[in-house]
C-alpha cells in the first residue's frame, strides 16, 4: 500500500487512525491455540450430571451465539493513549444548499479533506409549473383570477411546497378574497394541466373539484355525528347482522326440503342408486314433468348416503378402520342401520377382507340412502295429504282423487309404519336427514 | 465522515424561547436551556451618587446604557427589595412589548449565561403562532443590526414542541403562564388560521388561588421579608419577625412576591380532577398540608380541585374545548392525523392531573372514527421547555443550516424578507 502511495505521490497519513482493533488488540493476533480434546474422566460413582457440572475450560463457551468476535471481554487490558488521538477543529464551511454563500463554522477533523456538506443533498425541491406573462395572457386567463393573484398563488405553492392546506392558511385575504384549498388546488392543477399540454406532455393531472368538495362534505359529516347517532348506527347495522341471518337460515330450510323432494321425485323413477349411472338420455326425459332439474335430483342422490373417507393414501391403517362409520353419520342413522342389518341377519362387525369392506360398505351407505328417501316420501305423502284435506276442506263436498302414480307402494306395503313415520318427521320443514 | 451522517450538525447556534413567564436561553443540541430568566425586569431609578464608580462595584447586573435607570435581571436579583424599584414585564399576548427592556434582557443573557459575543453564534428565536409582522421584522432587525449575528431564524413555539416531541404534524396545546392555545401543526407549518387561544392559564390559576387564600386570610407576606420564624402548630397564628427595610417595597415587588408565593402554593397543592368537580368526591382524596413562608401550616382538602377546575369548566375556553375548536377548524382531511398526535407542552399543564383531564374531556369531543392519542412528556423540564428542547433540535440537524436568514441576505434584502423565510 505504502508503494503505491509513493508512486501515486500522495501523502503518508501522518499517523495510524484510531480504531477499534487498535484499541481492542486484532483479533488475529489472539487465534487461539488449537483446542486439545483432552476430555477429563469421569470419576466412578459420579453422577453425569454433576460431572457437567465441573469447571471445564473447553466447555467455557457460552450457549449464546457470540456476537462480539474480537474477544473484547477476554482480553484484560486496553491498550488505551498509545495512539494520538486525531485532532477536531472550528472551522468554517459554506454550504451549497444556500444560494447566499453564508459561512458557518462547526467541529471537523483537520485530517478529513474538505468536501462538499453533506447535508445539502438533502435539499430537495417540488418542481412547480411556470408560466411566462405571455402565457399567461394567452392561455391562462380565467373568470375571476386575476394574474397578481395567481402570481401569489404560486409563490405560495413554492415555499410550501404544494402543501394546499397551508397555501389556503397563509393566502393573502387582505389583497385577494378568501379561497378554499379545492379552488386553489383547482386553479393549479388546471394551470399544470394548460402548461404541460402546452408543451406537449402525454401525462395530464386533471383535478374534479366538485368530487372533492363532495368527498370532504361527506366526510365532514361523518366527523360531525353525534354520539346517538353513531350508536344508531351500530344498532342498526347489528338488526341488519341479524335480519340476514335468520334470511340465510330460512334459505337453508327451504333447500333441505328441495332436497328431500327432490329425492323423493327421482325415487319413484330411479328406486336404485345404481340407476343414477344410466345414460343421460333417461334421465333427460323423466315419463313426468319434474319440478326439480334432473342433475340437481342426480347430485342429491349421490350427496345421499355414507360417504366413506378414502385410506388410500394415508399409509399404514388397518382394513377394519374403512368399515368404521364416519363421524358426521348420526346416531339416528347408525342406529338405523344396525336395525336393517339385524333385520336382514347379518353380522354388525363382518370380517373385514378387501371384497367384504366394499360391500359392507356400499350396502350400508344404500341403507342410508333408502331411509332420508324413506321419510322423504314420507314427508311428501304428509304433505300430500294435507293438501288433499286442505281442498276438501275448501271445496266442501269434493274429494281429491290423488293419481295412482303419486300413492307410494310404500304405503301399501307397510301402512302400519307410516304414522309413525310422519310422527317422526312431525313438520314438513324439518326434515329428518 | 459516515459519523456525520446522522443528521446532527453543532454550529454553535443559541436558542432563545421567550415567554410570559420566563424567557429559555441556551445552546442548540444540548438537552435543556443553560438559563431561564423570569420575564420581569427590575427598574430602579439610578440615585447612587456617582463618586468613585470603579471602587464601587455596579448593583445593577447589566450594564445599562441609559445611566438614570438601573436594571435588575434574572432570580436573585428580582427577589431582593429594593428602594423604588418597579417589576415590569416585557411581553403582552405572547409578543415582545417592550423592546427595551428586553433589549436589557438579551443583554444579560449573553454577558452572564453565554458569556460569548453574539456575532459568533446563529441565533434561533421561538414566537406565538399569532406574532404580527412589524413585530417579527422589529426583532430580526435588533438581533441584526444590535447584535450582529450571523444568522436568525424565526419559528413558532408550538412547530417546536412538536418537534421536541418528535412530531411534524400534531394539535400542540400549550398551557403557559398567560394564557393555554390549541396550535394544529402541519408538517412543522402552523395553520395560523385555526389557532385558538384562552387566557386561561398559570397567571389565572395563581389570581385564583390568590383570591381564595387572601379571603380565608391567610397571610400571603414573601419570604424575601420575612427575618425568622417559628415553628407553629396546624392553623395556628404565624410567628414570625419582619425583615427591618428603611423603604416601602413597590407594590409592582409586592404583587410579584406574593405571586411567587402563591405559585408555590399552587404548584404543591392545586390538582385537577379527573371528572368534573364533584365536592363529594373531591372530599374523598387525602388533604394535603401546605406550609407558606410565614411558618403557617394548613391542610388543604376539596379546595385543591375546586381551584383547578378553572381551567377546564369553561363552555368556551376549557382546554378541552378550545382543542376540539382548533380541530374543527382544520381541513377534514388533516383531523385524523391531529387528534392522533395531540402534543401537551406549557409549565402550566404540570398542574397535577392536567392532561389526565385534558384526554378525558377531549375523548368525549373526538369524533366516534378518530383515534385519541395524547403525547405529554413525562419529565417536568421536558414539559416545560418543550419549546426550547425543539428549537435546540431543530438549530443543530445538518439539513437545517440552509434555512438560516444570513447576515448577508439581511443586508441585501432587508427585514422584510423574515415572512418569506420562516413562514
Ligand atoms: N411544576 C409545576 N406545576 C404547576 N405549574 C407549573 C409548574 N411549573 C410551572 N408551572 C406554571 O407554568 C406557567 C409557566 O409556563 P410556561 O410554559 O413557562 O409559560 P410561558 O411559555 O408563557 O413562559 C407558570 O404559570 C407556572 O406557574
Amino acid at each position: 500500500m505504502a508503494d503505491v502511495r509513493d508512486i501515486m505521490e500522495l501523502e503518508h497519513p501522518a499517523s495510524q487512525e484510531v480504531t477499534r482493533e487498535s484499541i481492542i488488540g486484532s483479533d488475529k493476533q489472539r487465534k487461539r491455540p488449537p483446542t486439545t480434546t483432552k476430555t477429563q474422566k469421569r470419576p466412578e460413582g459420579m453422577h453425569r450430571e454433576v460431572f457437567a457440572l465441573l469447571y471445564n475450560d473447553n466447555k467455557d463457551v457460552s450457549p449464546l451465539f457470540p456476537s462480539d468476535t474480537g474477544h473484547g471481554y477476554k482480553q484484560t487490558k486496553i491498550k488505551l493513549g498509545m495512539r494520538k488521538p486525531r485532532k477536531w477543529k472550528w472551522v468554517p464551511f459554506t454550504n451549497p444548499a444556500r444560494t447566499d454563500g453564508a459561512v458557518f463554522h462547526h467541529w471537523r477533523r483537520p485530517s478529513d479533506e474538505p468536501k462538499e456538506y453533506p447535508f445539502a443533498k438533502f435539499n430537495k425541491k417540488v418542481d412547480i409549473c411556470t408560466y411566462t406573462d405571455a402565457e399567461y395572457q394567452q392561455h391562462l386567463r380565467v373568470d375571476g383570477w386575476t394574474k397578481d393573484e395567481t402570481d401569489h398563488m404560486m409563490q405560495l405553492a413554492q415555499r410550501f411546497d404544494l402543501r394546499f392546506i397551508l397555501m389556503a392558511d397563509r393566502y393573502d385575504t387582505e389583497k385577494f378574497p378568501k379561497r378554499s384549498v379545492e379552488d386553489i388546488k383547482d386553479r393549479y392543477y388546471k394551470i399544470c394541466g394548460i402548461m404541460s399540454k402546452l408543451r406537449g406532455e402525454k401525462k395530464i393531472y386533471t383535478y374534479d373539484v366538485d368530487h372533492e368538495k363532495r368527498r370532504k362534505e361527506q366526510l365532514k359529516k361523518l366527523y360531525d355525528r353525534t354520539q346517538e347517532q353513531i350508536e344508531e348506527e351500530q344498532f342498526l347495522l347489528l338488526e341488519l347482522k341479524k335480519i340476514e341471518a335468520r334470511k340465510k337460515e330460512r334459505e337453508r330450510k327451504t333447500q333441505d326440503l328441495q332436497k328431500l323432494i327432490s329425492q323423493a321425485d327421482s325415487q319413484s323413477e330411479t328406486p336404485r342408486k345404481t340407476d343414477k349411472k344410466l345414460p343421460k338420455k333417461k334421465i333427460a326425459n323423466p315419463s313426468r314433468p319434474s319440478r326439480v332439474d334432473t342433475a340437481h335430483i342426480l347430485q342429491a342422490v349421490e350427496t345421499a348416503g355414507i360417504k366413506f373417507p378414502d385410506y388410500k393414501n394415508s399409509g399404514v391403517s388397518l382394513r377394519s378402520q374403512r368399515m368404521k362409520l364416519p363421524a358426521n353419520v348420526g346416531q339416528k342413522k347408525s342406529k338405523g342401520i344396525e336395525q336393517m342389518l339385524q333385520e336382514i341377519g347379518l353380522e354388525l362387525n363382518p370380517i373385514p377382507t378387501e371384497e367384504i369392506c366394499q360391500n359392507f360398505n356400499e350396502l350400508r351407505s344404500d341403507m342410508v340412502l333408502l331411509m332420508e328417501i324413506k321419510s322423504a316420501l314420507s314427508t311428501c305423502e304428509f304433505e300430500l295429504q294435507s293438501l288433499r284435506h286442505q281442498y276438501e276442506a275448501l271445496n266442501p263436498g269434493k274429494t281429491l282423487t290423488i293419481p295412482p302414480q303419486l300413492i307410494s307402494n310404500l304405503d301399501l306395503e307397510n301402512k302400519a309404519g307410516t304414522g309413525e313415520i310422519i310422527d317422526v318427521v312431525g313438520s314438513p320443514s324439518t326434515p329428518t336427514s | 465522515m459516515s459519523g456525520m451522517l446522522y443528521g446532527g450538525d453543532e454550529i454553535g447556534a443559541l436558542v432563545f424561547d421567550p415567554g410570559h413567564h420566563s424567557l429559555r436561553v441556551g445552546y442548540a443540541q444540548e438537552d435543556t436551556p443553560k438559563a431561564e430568566i423570569p420575564a420581569v425586569v427590575g427598574v430602579a431609578p439610578d440615585d447612587t451618587p456617582k463618586i468613585e464608580p470603579e471602587t464601587k462595584p455596579d448593583e445593577s447586573n447589566v450594564s445599562s446604557t441609559a445611566p438614570a435607570w438601573k436594571y435588575y435581571i434574572d432570580t436573585t436579583f428580582l427577589h431582593t427589595p429594593r428602594p423604588s424599584m418597579d417589576l415590569h414585564s416585557y411581553m403582552k399576548d405572547g409578543m415582545i412589548e417592550n423592546w427595551d427592556l428586553f433589549e436589557k434582557i438579551v443583554d444579560y443573557s449573553y454577558d452572564k449565561i453565554i458569556q460569548s459575543e453574539s456575532q459568533y453564534h446563529p441565533v434561533l428565536f421561538s414566537e406565538c403562532p399569532w406574532n404580527l409582522r412589524h413585530k417579527r421584522e422589529k426583532l430580526t432587525e435588533i438581533m441584526f443590526e444590535k447584535y450582529k449575528v450571523p444568522a436568525f431564524f424565526l419559528v413558532k413555539n408550538a412547530a417546536l414542541a412538536a418537534f421536541a416531541n418528535g412530531r411534524a404534524t400534531a394539535l400542540v396545546i400549550d398551557s403557559g403562564a398567560t394564557h393555554t392555545s390549541a396550535v394544529p401543526v402541519l408538517d412543522g407549518y402552523v395553520i395560523t388560521n385555526a389557532v385558538v387561544k384562552s387566557p386561561l392559564g398559570g397567571d389565572y390559576l395563581i389570581l385564583k388561588a390568590r383570591e381564595m387564600l387572601e379571603h380565608m386570610g391567610i397571610d400571603l407576606t414573601p419570604a424575601a421579608l420575612i427575618a425568622s420564624k417559628e415553628v407553629v402548630r396546624d392553623k395556628d397564628k404565624p410567628k414570625y419577625m419582619k425583615k427591618k427595610l428603611s423603604f416601602q417595597p413597590t407594590n409592582s415587588w409586592m404583587a410579584y412576591m406574593i405571586k411567587k408565593t402563591v405559585q408555590d402554593f399552587q404548584q404543591n397543592v392545586i390538582q385537577v380532577s379527573e371528572s368534573p368537580f364533584d365536592e363529594r368526591i373531591a372530599a374523598g382524596f387525602p388533604t394535603i398540608q401546605h406550609e407558606f413562608p410565614t411558618g403557617y401550616r394548613q391542610d388543604f382538602g376539596p379546595e385543591r380541585f375546586k381551584l383547578a377546575e378553572v381551567l377546564f369548566d369553561h363552555a368556551m375556553l376549557g382546554a378541552g374545548h378550545i382543542a376540539a375548536t382548533s380541530a374543527g377548524m382544520c381541513d377534514v382531511d388533516i383531523r385524523p392525523a391531529l387528534y392522533s398526535s395531540v402534543v401537551l407542552t406549557g409549565g402550566n399543564s404540570l398542574v397535577q392531573g392536567f392532561s389526565d383531564r385534558l384526554s378525558r374531556d377531549l375523548s368525549s369531543r373526538t369524533p366516534g372514527s378518530l383515534r385519541l392519542k395524547m403525547i405529554a412528556a413525562n419529565g417536568t423540564v421536558e414539559r416545560r421547555f418543550g419549546s426550547w428542547v425543539g428549537g435546540s433540535i431543530l438549530a443543530s440537524i445538518g439539513t437545517f443550516q440552509q434555512m438560516w436568514m444570513s447576515m448577508q441576505e439581511y443586508q441585501e434584502a432587508g427585514k422584510a424578507q423574515i415572512d418569506r423565510k420562516c413562514p
